[in-house]
Order: structure tokens, then sequence, then C-alpha cells
């Protein structure tokens, strides 16, 4: 995937679209972590979820940047 | 306890002034510290990108602020969405106008005007996500005005502040000793549980005293509506919530539709009683009465659903044996015609009761199993008032707009996006006139700290360490008044004026006389915006609103006759109590115009309740057309009643009825539908008596 991308002459980071897919893809784990109940086991459930989003955008810009 | 009592006491002698302001207080001086820290994050972030102005997205952090995580989310996600329309309509308008000021400039009036509108017709955040698209179109474009071809660079600017403010305060408020709205909301849901089976269990003695029936009704009402509304915001907040959604909404609509049907029975009871109809009370009464044994528990599990629930599914299969075996012990005709329709309506509470009960054991579960069906609440929504804050808004902006072009003034874009901003959240306050002179004389204060702050202050630090050691202290005053409800006006005010007026920038530029400048048309924007509410008063909670909504709400009524059946029971039931509430929260209590309200509030949901079960047995039914015909006449001439009531309409709506009565002999099933409708016509206690012929005695039937 290109660092940049132009979309009708501005340029875009490639990162920003990869962001909003994560988010996309933690909402889909949220509802789904949800719906079984799951966050009773853990501790802090928002700081989970923002480490589980760091490391969800870490990898996919890691991955499909590099 | 002697060793803590020991422990503090030293202490407070030590610093007396230090443990008293923080005795009580935690929970504020924790929102203080949240916010505080909120902010310099945002400010440190913004700089380390670069970006053009971290006040923007300071300011944004200081807005968004509030107690509870949920709020915080549900606020951002909007602010977001009126960020992304408002940045996008700006550039749209900055690329279509360039060159022309007054088309430009008039434009931006009307979107302005047209969001503001727009704000108050909805609840909660929405709202403010429509303000927001208003007011951040004046960001984008009118700094640009002098230099359009910045236009583009301006616009990504001010969306990426304020982007960047919003995940800091959402980040900050959720990870830092979050305070949960979901307890709140859970804590409040169970409570009205309790009290509506409490109520319920209290009442199977017989008759409710029509006062206390109407005060159970407002509470019943405000807890309806406060839980749609905690419930849009805690959404945001937890995904378990989110899960829940859709079942919390069913739950919501199941008591409403109970508390309908319960006081309708109520209602019928109380009417017989005082014709002296004891024998087919005490018939009645002997039904209701296993409902109350279903709900009497051990003490432990009063308000368990899970024990609940099997023994009123219970008590339901009993119910049409108990019945046939009461209605024979009844004179045929008249006296059964009356057993028949209270038990229809019990009947029918008792369903209604056991969904209740059931989606709230759904929802204490863990896991939320399979689909339910989607239902929505449906407020009662006024295009007129819109329509006056389009106006207000338009001509504020428009105003101020002539007096620019006209002055030349330098600084009129400030005092224009001050004016937008304040219109904007002033339209859906009770009281704007008296709000906005408060939040003007906190964003004056607020000024001045800032001033002080940025020219005397500032200039002698070096590094960010000591940006936030010159700027805490006046920082801190902002949050810690708007944690104060007493003073959360003023404290809003600071907090957005000072963040304003210090502008941090990297690095910092020091302009006496911008800012001084900058100041004055600040705050004669905040005035103007304060001064068009004097010339167009505000809607929310007039006397005109109310009595619009009056009309509406007893014009449910019509709706329940005339509108398509899908789906109209919910929309009924949450509609007419959206607007009885609208209209209640603005009146004093116990004042004429409140008992009249409350008293046509339960008439309207006794006739319209019983108006759709009728038309939508009639629709169930082979009825033969000559039925159909007489049943549908008695349906629009209640609805001719409500829409205008006067003594002519009352005595032809009740004839109406009373034909389809006699017409329905051969029709079992409708009948006591109209017979219902006929007792609520003529209840003495309704405010329809007042058109009731004198001296009639008041039988019903």
């Amino acid at each position: 995937m290109p660092h940049e991308i132009a979309i009708q002459g501005v340029l875009v980071p490639g990162l920003l679209p990869i962001f909003l897919g994560c988010l996309l893809l933690m909402a889909l784990v949220d509802v789904l972590i949800g719906r079984y109940g799951l966050y009773r086991y853990v501790w802090h459930p928002p700081l989970f979820r923002l480490a589980l989003f760091a490391c969800l955008f870490g990898l996919a810009g890691l991955l499909l940047l590099n | 306890m002697a060793s803590a009592a020991t422990k503090t006491g030293p202490a407070a002698r030590r610093w007396p002034l230090l443990a008293e302001a923080f005795a009580g207080e935690g929970r504020a001086w924790l929102f203080v510290f949240k916010t505080v820290l909120a902010l310099y994050l945002a400010a440190w972030l913004a700089m380390w990108l670069r970006l053009e102005q971290p006040a923007t997205a300071m300011i944004t952090v200081g807005i968004v602020m509030h107690p509870h995580s949920g709020m915080v989310r549900a606020k951002s996600f909007y602010r977001a969405i009126g960020t992304l329309c408002g940045s996008a309509f700006g550039l749209a308008l900055l690329c279509a106008f360039p060159q022309q000021r007054v088309l430009f400039l008039l434009c931006m009036s009307l979107w302005v005007g047209l969001c503001a509108g727009g704000a108050t017709l909805y609840r909660n955040f929405q709202a403010y996500g429509f303000v927001l698209a208003g007011y951040t179109a004046a960001i984008v474009a009118l700094p640009a005005i002098g230099n359009p071809l910045g236009v583009f660079d301006s616009a990504l600017m001010r969306v990426s502040e304020v982007m960047l403010g919003l995940l800091v305060a959402g980040t900050v408020s959720d990870l830092v000793f979050p305070e949960r709205l979901r307890l709140v909301l859970r804590q409040g849901a169970r409570e009205h549980f309790a009290h509506f089976i409490d109520f319920v269990r209290g009442s199977t003695g017989g008759s409710i005293p029509r006062a206390a029936m109407e005060q159970a009704h407002l509470r019943f009402v405000r807890a309806a509506v406060q839980l749609e509304d905690q419930r849009a915001s805690v959404i945001f907040e937890d995904p378990e919530i989110r899960a829940r959604s859709t079942r919390m909404r069913l739950l919501n609509q199941h008591n409403m539709a109970a508390a309908t049907s319960f006081q309708s029975l109520h209602h019928l009871i109380n009417r017989l009683q005082r014709e002296r109809r004891d024998a087919e009370v005490a018939a009645l009464i002997a039904l209701y009465r296993p409902i109350g044994a279903a709900l009497t528990t051990s003490p432990a599990d009063l308000h368990d659903p899970a024990v609940l629930a099997p023994r009123l599914r219970a008590c339901a299969q009993q119910l049409p044996a108990l019945q046939a075996k009461l209605r024979t012990d009844l004179a045929p005709g008249r006296a059964q015609l009356a057993f028949d329709t209270g038990a229809t309506v019990l009947k029918r509470f008792l369903d209604e009761l056991c969904g209740y009960v059931e989606v709230e054991l759904a929802l204490r579960g863990r896991v939320q199993r399979g689909g339910v069906e989607r239902v929505h609440f449906r407020r009662g929504n006024d295009a007129t008032g819109a329509l006056v804050a389009v106006l207000r808004s338009f001509l504020t902006m428009s105003t101020l707009s002539v007096f620019w072009i006209a002055s030349g003034w330098t600084y009129g874009a400030s005092a224009m996006l001050l004016a937008t901003i304040f219109s904007g959240l002033f339209a859906a306050t009770a009281n704007p006139l008296a709000s906005a002179f408060t939040m003007l004389g906190g964003y004056a204060a607020g000024m001045l700290a800032g001033l002080f702050a940025a020219f005397v202050l500032l200039p002698g630090s070096d590094g960010f360490a000591m940006l936030v050691a010159a700027t805490l202290p006046l920082l801190l005053i902002g949050p810690w008044l708007a944690a104060h409800a007493r003073h959360a006006g003023i404290g809003g005010g600071y907090a957005l004026g000072i963040v304003y007026i210090l502008a941090l920038k990297n690095p910092m530029v020091y302009d006496p006389t911008h800012a001084f400048n900058d100041a004055i048309a600040q705050v004669a924007g905040v005035a103007l915006a304060a001064v068009a509410f004097v010339f167009v008063p505000r809607v929310t909670g007039s006397g005109w609103q109310r009595r619009r909504q009056f009309r509406r709400l007893r014009e449910q009524v019509v709706e329940a006759a005339c509108a398509p059946l899908d789906g109209l029971s919910w929309r009924f039931e949450s509609e007419s109590r959206d607007l009885f509430h609208q209209a209640i929260v603005h009146t004093r209590p116990d004042s004429r115009e409140s008992r009249e309200l409350l008293a046509w509030a339960l008439a309207v949901h006794e006739s319209g309740r019983a108006l759709i079960e009728l038309r939508q047995q009639l629709r169930a039914s082979a009825a033969p057309p000559e039925v159909r015909e007489a049943v549908e006449r008695a349906v629009q001439a209640v609805a001719q009643l409500y829409r205008g009531p006067d003594a002519v309409r009352r005595q032809q709506a009740e004839d109406a009825v009373r034909e389809a009565i006699g017409v329905c002999a051969a029709a079992p099933a409708l009948r006591p539908r109209l017979y219902q409708l006929l007792g609520a016509l003529r209840d003495d206690e309704s405010p329809l008596a007042s058109w009731m012929p004198a001296g009639e005695p008041a039988h019903a039937a």
C-alpha cells in the first residue's frame, strides 16, 4: 500500500484509511464482546479496548505500509 | 473508625483551609483534574503535531468534558459529525462565493439559522451536533474570507484540531478514574421497576383516588423519558449496554403500555364504584386479586424478575377460568358488559406486565440471545418552534453581517463567530436571556484572566512545564465552577473565554492590540446573541408553546383514530408521553395549568388506547359492513371531539358510540372496547365532564 494516496489531487496519508478501517473492525469486535458479556473478565474495560485498538492499528499499519 | 478519626484529626488542624476545600468535593476535584489533564495533553499533542491553533483543540476539550464518560463520548460523536458537515459546507460556500460577500454572508446566516432550528427539534447531544454543524462552517470559512485560496488548509487544520481534542477528551475521561453513567442508568431502571411492581401490588385493594393516579402517572412518565434520554448517551460508553439497547427500548415500551392499561382499568373500577354498582366492582377486584398474590413473594425476591415472571404466567393461565366463574354470578346485560370490559383491559394489562417482567429478566442476564422487536421512542416535536429559532439566528447573523459590511470592522469575523456559537447554544435552553448574561459574565472574567496570563505570566516562562505552571491556577477555576451545578453557566463561559483569549501557539505570539480588539469583538458577539432573545423571544417553555403542545397532546387521539395501524400503539404511547413531559416541566407543580394538563393527559391515554384497540379488533374481526360502518363513525366522532372539544361534539360522540354498541350486539369482541370508550366519554372526573349536560345522572350505558 502506498504511503500517500492522492484523492482528486489531495494527498492523504495512507495511515488514515487504515485508521478508519481499524475503527470499524474495533466496533465489530465491541459488538461481539458486548453481546457475550466478555468484558466482565477484564479489569479495566476502556483500557483494554484502547490497548486492543493500539495492537490492531499497529499491526495493520506495520503489515500494510511496510 | 477511631483510628481513621485520629489520623485525619491532626492533618485537618495543620491544613484547615485545604481540608475544607477538599471536604466532600472529591468528585468535583476529580473532574477538574481530568479536564485540566485533557486540556494540556491536547495542547501538547497539537503543538507536537504542528497544528496551526492548539487553542481550537483546547476549546473542544473544554466544551466536551463532562463528569460522566458516556456523556463525553456521546457529545464527541455528534460533535464529530457536526464538525465534518459544517466544515464541508463552509468549504463549499467559500468556493461558491469567493468574491461575493453579500451572498456569502446571506447563505452563511441561513445555514446557521437552519442548524439552530434543527437543534431545537432534537434532544440530548443530537441537538448539539446541529449547533456544531452551524458554527464549524463559520469557524472554517470566516477567518479565511480575506484569503480564499487558503480556505482548504484552514478547513483541514480546524477539522484536525477538533478531532484531536475529541480523541483526547474521550480517552482521558474513559481511562482515568471513569465515572460510569451506566451505573446511574441501571440503578434508575431497577428503581423504576421496583416502584412499578410495588404500585401494582399495592393497589389490588380496589380503587385509587384520581389525585394519586395523576401523581403516579407523572412519576412514570418522568422515568420513561429519563430512561430513554440516558440510554441514548450510555450506548456510546458501554458495549454491553449497546448490545442491550433494542431490548431496553422494548422494556420502556412494555412499561408504558402496561401503565396505560393499568390506568384504564382503574378508571373503569372507579367509575363503577361512583355509580354504586358494587357487584361488578367486587367481581373485578376478585379477578384482579390473583395478580397481587402473584406479585407477593418472600421479601428477598419481591423485585426479582426471575421469580415474578413464572408466577405471572401461571396467573395469566388461570385467568379465563376465574373470569368465566365470576361472570356467571352477575346479572346478564349491563352488569356482564361492564365486567367483560374490565376483564378485557385486565387481560391486556397482565399480558403487558408479563412482557415487561420478561424483558427485564432478559436484560439482567449475562448474554443477550436472539433478536427482539425493534421499537422506537418517538418524540413529539414542534416545527413552528424550530421556525422561530431559525428566524432568530438568521436575524442575528444578518444584522451582524450588515454592520460588518457597513463599518468595515476588522474584527467583525470574531464577533460573528461568537454570536453564531451562542445563539445556537442558547436556542434550546428554558431561560436563554438569564443564562446568556450569566455566561457573558463568565466569559468576560475568563478573558480578563486570559489577558493577565498571556501578558504578565507567560512572557517570563520557557518550555511546556513553565507554560503549565503559569496557566494552571487560572485554568482550574473554569472546570471547578462547572462541576458545581449552581455556577455551571459561569464556569462554562469562563473556560471558553480564557482558552480563547490565551490562544496558545508554538511559538507564542504576543500582540496586545490584536488580543484586546478580539476580546471586545467577542464580547460584542455574545451580547448580540443575548439581545436577539429580547426581540425574538424564546420558544421553549413559553406559554405559547405550552398551549401548542397541549393541543397536540389532545390531537394524539385524532392520530390514534386516523393514522395507519402498524406500530401505532408504540408511537402513541411514546409520543403522547414525550409531549406531556415537555409541557409539564415548564409548569409550576400544583398550579391550575399543570392540573389541567395532567387531567387531559390521563383522558388522552384512556381514549387513545381504547380507539387503537378497537381499530385493531375491527381489522382482525369478520364483522358485517353495517357494523364496520357504525364503529368507524364512532371512531371518527371521538376524533372530532378531541380535535375541538365542546358540548355538541361530546354529545355527538356519545350518541355515535351508543349506536355502535347497539349495532354490535352480534359482535361481542368489539363491545367491551366500545363500552370502555363510552365510559371515558362519560367519566365525571375527566376534563370532558365540564361539557356534560348538567343534572343528568352519570351512569354509563
